[in-house]
């Protein structure tokens, strides 16, 4: 159940009194409660479906800089009293916390932009036709669907002993499918999310999976190796986490990330990738509107990360920042990936292909190596050859062993399309002068 | 029972305390409900199964569960966090028409089980519709018991002190190799206390308690902007504190030291074909990967296709195709002592057991659930039903599946004896796997040479990759009883929405020959 600001509030400053009442010197307390519906579905029939609500109350507290934490679900009086009580008893027997940072004090927020209420408690009936329909678009072309409809809405409250308050709240609506041809040699996988269910355009997302099903059958094996390909935004988003995980700026500053640099400095103001990218965060997107606040607290604003190719901000936490002498980032709250220059639609990508592949999706994926972000991992669910500037046929699934920063060179980069929205991403297709292929799968 | 969460004596030390423990139950008390608790517990049950069969329901069942979890992370010499958190509610589960639909709650008592009930049975009428076949139960046992995995000392008794020195020990026990730049480690101890309750007369209490101990060291060579991480991560097990306290961590502590220093160094892999040597502390995950999910009879069905994929195998398969060669013999288990994926019922009330996936090195059977038992044709299920949170959807996955030992006493130094040129493997790397469970590529935390029967130098930067009917067949050698260890992974992600499960591999190292080794850092 979605508490109000009222309610959830109410709940901090209970939390609060009580930690302050059992000793404690500083504080914050978060409340998010919350609720998700789901429907699953595979061999062409609904699996499971079912809807869960629940509440997390986390008291953390600081006694003479020794910090406790301690959450729950259960907003009764005793055990509200219980779980301040709890937190400052950890506090107590714990070692000094040499990373302790004050909690924040009074600071003003944007409003939440990424809710819709509907969103929140979807009608079972429109979900069930709309997924019926889906259902009839497989069996119509003779596939066989499987997937996952969600939606999840939240509400987070923060309140410190210093003042601060803030309270926001989220909704997620989501379908994927995956469509299998019946003789089991075709694939296809398409998703789509947005923060308003009306916005989630069911019919396309099984148009685009049962298309990808049909063009997939029967692939060729074709050998391992280094070709030019294209990425769709899928399979970007599918590699783009690895990148967005290595921007901290502590972990570069300690000399374990591919944003270290030679004898302990960092990175940044290298030009390391193509120069026609960009990569920020923005809580204001129109179509990834992100929470106002980073989990720290800090008022969320635009964060260049990557400008012109240039490695241009990491990410301070407060912590690091104090170490350091510098503001504490205004985020990420998410990502957006564009090019500098007017996007290339996925067609021209293709038609100025003179031999390659185009990827709808990786699987799998793993960093084998955070230097370089090299990355393992398999395509999936769409695979196709392309020559003179066609698609020619669908191949067999690869595995790939290909570095992130090799990826994204200033020489690799050939041509970047229009963001699409794969949350808590905004990412192009691109296409690539090479990526490295290294085995042949004999999955469908 | 009164369980102190803290030292008691640091805890009386101090006036605020004190009054704190005075004026408030403490976090074990408030976790244990005691016989009140219990009543409100059952009687919110009864309500929940009694509004579903009026409301049409066939079937209903039930989890309440509460969860306790402590945490303790630690780096180089200081304590990171420290954290303990509790979680109760209870979800539904209801058969309508053939048609499941689920409801769950954080707030347990009579009405809200009540409401569940009514928004579960409305999930599954609103969704009959896109309901093409009916779901048949296969039969099971009406059970009424309690069950609770052993343990010698509770981790939720043990001072929190304790386990911080612990950790510091172990870190400075690391650090004091040198060039040993970071250690990172962490205790995470889970007390899951679960009850389940069918419209079919089951009513079982259990108890499960794990403990989770890991570390990683990192060497750092800034002039050279160069560093490697050596991580041990996969140790944990259904056991209580004196897993800590018995085991030999310090020895993994500097031995991991050592290993990590010496990474920075190592040459780069040379990429060829090799036999390989593969040590219970990653042959786990390969048998994780390549068997445990393949074995799932939800995958073949294509029931995972839109997430964890489908599997190499086909239904038709049990009894008629060869998987491995002649001394591969697979089991799915979850009566093994220890395992992550023990227990005494699943979450349908199914008594756990023991029975072969591959025996001889044929494929033979399934993990199956009351649902999917009958798809094959099966009368009972071999209790695979999980749900990973009262608030989760139970769902197939997986058991323990472990590989059995040579009969005989065959050593390490055995399978080293008469390989040429091949590679020690030995931790866990970087996995992937494909959606079928084919193409597999597996790193190690430390891989060494083997030279004319030998081991020698460590390399670094490689991976090993196969075919898993191929890498199976592969397999000519295997460590006797002696050599067979019980590692697990903690995180196994499948389903949506997701859910994690914990299970373990019990295996002896095995020997592999002539398989594809992949120098990674040149790809």
């Amino acid at each position: 159940m979605m508490l109000t600001r009222d309610e959830s509030l109410a709940i901090c400053d209970t939390v609060l009194a009580h930690a302050r009442a059992a000793g404690a010197e500083d504080a914050a307390v978060s409340v998010q409660s919350s609720v998700e519906s789901h429907a699953r579905f595979a061999d062409n029939r609904v699996t499971t479906s079912g809807r869960a609500e629940d509440l997390g109350i986390t008291a953390t507290v600081w006694v003479g800089r020794r910090r406790g934490a301690a959450t729950g679900n259960d907003s009764d009086p005793d055990a509200l009293k219980q779980l301040a009580h709890e937190a400052v008893q950890i506090a107590r027997v714990s070692p000094v916390h040499r990373e302790y940072v004050p909690t924040l004090g009074p600071l003003t927020y944007a409003e939440d932009r990424g809710f819709a209420a509907a969103t929140a408690d979807p009608d079972l009936a429109a979900r069930a036709t709309a997924l019926e329909a889906v259902l009839a678009a497989c069996r119509a072309e003779k596939v066989t669907g499987a997937g996952f409809h969600s939606t999840n809405a939240s509400a987070t409250a923060v309140a410190t002993a210093n003042g601060n308050r803030r309270y926001f709240r989220s909704t997620d609506a989501g379908l994927s499918i995956t469509a299998r041809s019946a003789d089991g040699t075709g694939s296809g996988y398409y998703a789509g999310d947005h923060f308003d269910l009306a916005r989630l355009d069911a019919r396309h997302i099984a148009e685009q999976a049962v298309g990808k099903a049909v063009r997939s059958r029967t692939p060729k094996p074709i050998e391992p190796g280094v070709y030019p390909v294209i990425l769709e935004p899928q399979a970007v988003a599918d590699l783009i986490g690895f990148l967005t995980n290595s921007l901290d700026a502590r972990t570069a500053d300690e000399g374990r990330s591919a944003f270290s640099g030679k004898d302990g400095k960092t990175r940044v103001g290298e030009a390391i990738f193509n120069e026609r990218l960009n990569l920020y965060s923005d809580p204001m997107h129109a179509e990834l509107p992100a929470a106002p606040s980073t989990a720290e607290g800090i008022p969320a604003a635009r964060l260049s990360l990557i400008k012109g190719g240039v490695l241009d901000n990491l990410e301070y936490s407060r912590f690091w920042a104090q170490e350091k002498k510098r503001d504490a980032t205004p985020g990420p709250v998410n990502y957006i990936m564009e090019s500098t220059q007017p996007p290339a639609s996925l067609d021209d990508m293709i038609k100025g292909m003179a031999r390659g592949l185009v990827i709808s999706r990786f699987w799998y994926v793993r960093q084998i190596d955070p230097r370089t972000i090299m990355l393992t991992g398999l395509t999936r669910d769409g695979l196709w050859w392309v020559e003179k500037g066609r698609i020619q046929y669908p191949v067999r699934n690869l595995r790939f062993n290909q570095s992130v920063l090799a990826m994204l060179a200033p020489w690799n980069v050939e041509a970047i399309g229009a963001p699409e929205r794969r949350s808590p991403l905004m990412v192009p297709a691109l296409k690539l002068s090479g990526f490295a292929f290294t085995s042949i799968s004999d999955a469908i | 029972m009164a369980i102190p969460p803290v030292s008691r004596r640091h805890f009386l030390a101090t006036g605020s305390a004190l009054l704190a423990a005075t004026c408030v139950p403490e976090w074990a008390d408030a976790f244990q409900p005691g016989a009140t608790g219990d009543a409100r517990r059952a009687e919110a049950a009864e309500a929940a199964l009694a509004r579903a069969a009026a409301l049409g329901a066939s079937y209903a069942d039930i989890r309440i569960n509460r969860y306790r979890r402590e945490s303790i992370a630690t780096r180089e010499r200081q304590v990171q966090n420290v954290s303990r958190s509790t979680s109760y509610g209870l979800g539904l589960r209801v058969l309508v028409n053939g048609t499941w639909g689920f409801a769950a709650t954080n707030r347990v008592d009579p009405g809200a089980a009540r409401a569940a009930a009514e928004q579960a049975v409305a999930i599954a009428r609103a969704n009959a519709l896109l309901t093409s076949r009916k779901v048949v139960l296969a039969t099971a046992d009406k059970v009424v018991t309690t069950w609770a995995n052993p343990i010698k000392r509770d981790p939720f008794e043990v001072p929190l002190e304790t386990k911080t020195a612990f950790l510091m020990k172990l870190n400075e026990t690391a650090m004091a190799v040198p060039g040993v730049t970071f250690v990172s480690s962490q205790l995470l101890f889970v007390d899951e206390q679960k009850y389940f309750a069918s419209s079919e007369g089951s009513r079982i209490t259990q108890r499960l308690v794990r403990t989770y101990p890991q570390f990683t060291t990192t060497a750092v060579d800034r002039a050279a902007g160069d560093s490697q991480t050596r991580a041990v991560v996969d140790r944990a097990k259904l056991m209580g504190y004196e897993y800590v306290e018995d085991y030999p961590w310090m020895q993994d502590a500097e031995k991991a030291g050592h290993e990590v220093v010496e990474k920075l160094t190592a040459k780069p892999a040379v990429p060829g074909r090799y036999d390989i040597v593969v040590d219970p502390s990653q042959l786990f995950l390969a048998i994780h990967e390549s068997v445990g999910h393949s074995t799932e009879l939800d995958r073949s069905l294509g029931w995972e296709a839109n997430m964890a994929g489908t599997s190499f195998l086909k239904p038709t398969d049990a009894g008629t195709l060869r998987f491995g060669s002649r001394i591969v013999n697979l089991v799915g288990d979850r009566t093994q002592p220890g395992g992550l994926a023990t227990t005494g019922y699943d979450d349908e009330g199914v008594k756990s057991e023991r029975w072969h996936l591959v025996r001889d090195g044929r494929f033979v059977d399934w993990q199956t659930t009351r649902e999917l038992a009958p798809l094959v044709g099966q009368q009972r299920s071999h209790g695979c039903l999980h749900s990973d949170d009262w608030s989760s959807v139970p769902f197939p996955r997986m058991p323990n599946v472990s590989l059995e030992p040579a009969a005989t006493e065959v050593t390490l130094d055995d399978l080293f004896g008469d390989i040429k040129r091949g590679l020690f493997v030995v931790g866990r790397g970087v996995s992937s796997i494909d959606q079928q469970r084919y193409n597999f590529q597996f790193g190690g935390a430390v891989i060494r040479e083997i030279t004319n029967g030998k081991l020698g130098a460590m390399v670094r930067d490689a991976a090993y990759q196969s075919r898993t009917p191929d890498f199976w067949a592969s397999c000519d050698g295997l460590g006797g009883p002696a050599t067979y260890q019980l590692w697990g992974t903690s995180a196994d992600g499948k389903g949506e929405p997701g859910q994690t499960n914990a299970v373990s591999h019990g295996c002896p190292p095995a020997r592999f020959r002539n398989v594809t080794v992949l120098n990674t850092g040149a790809a």
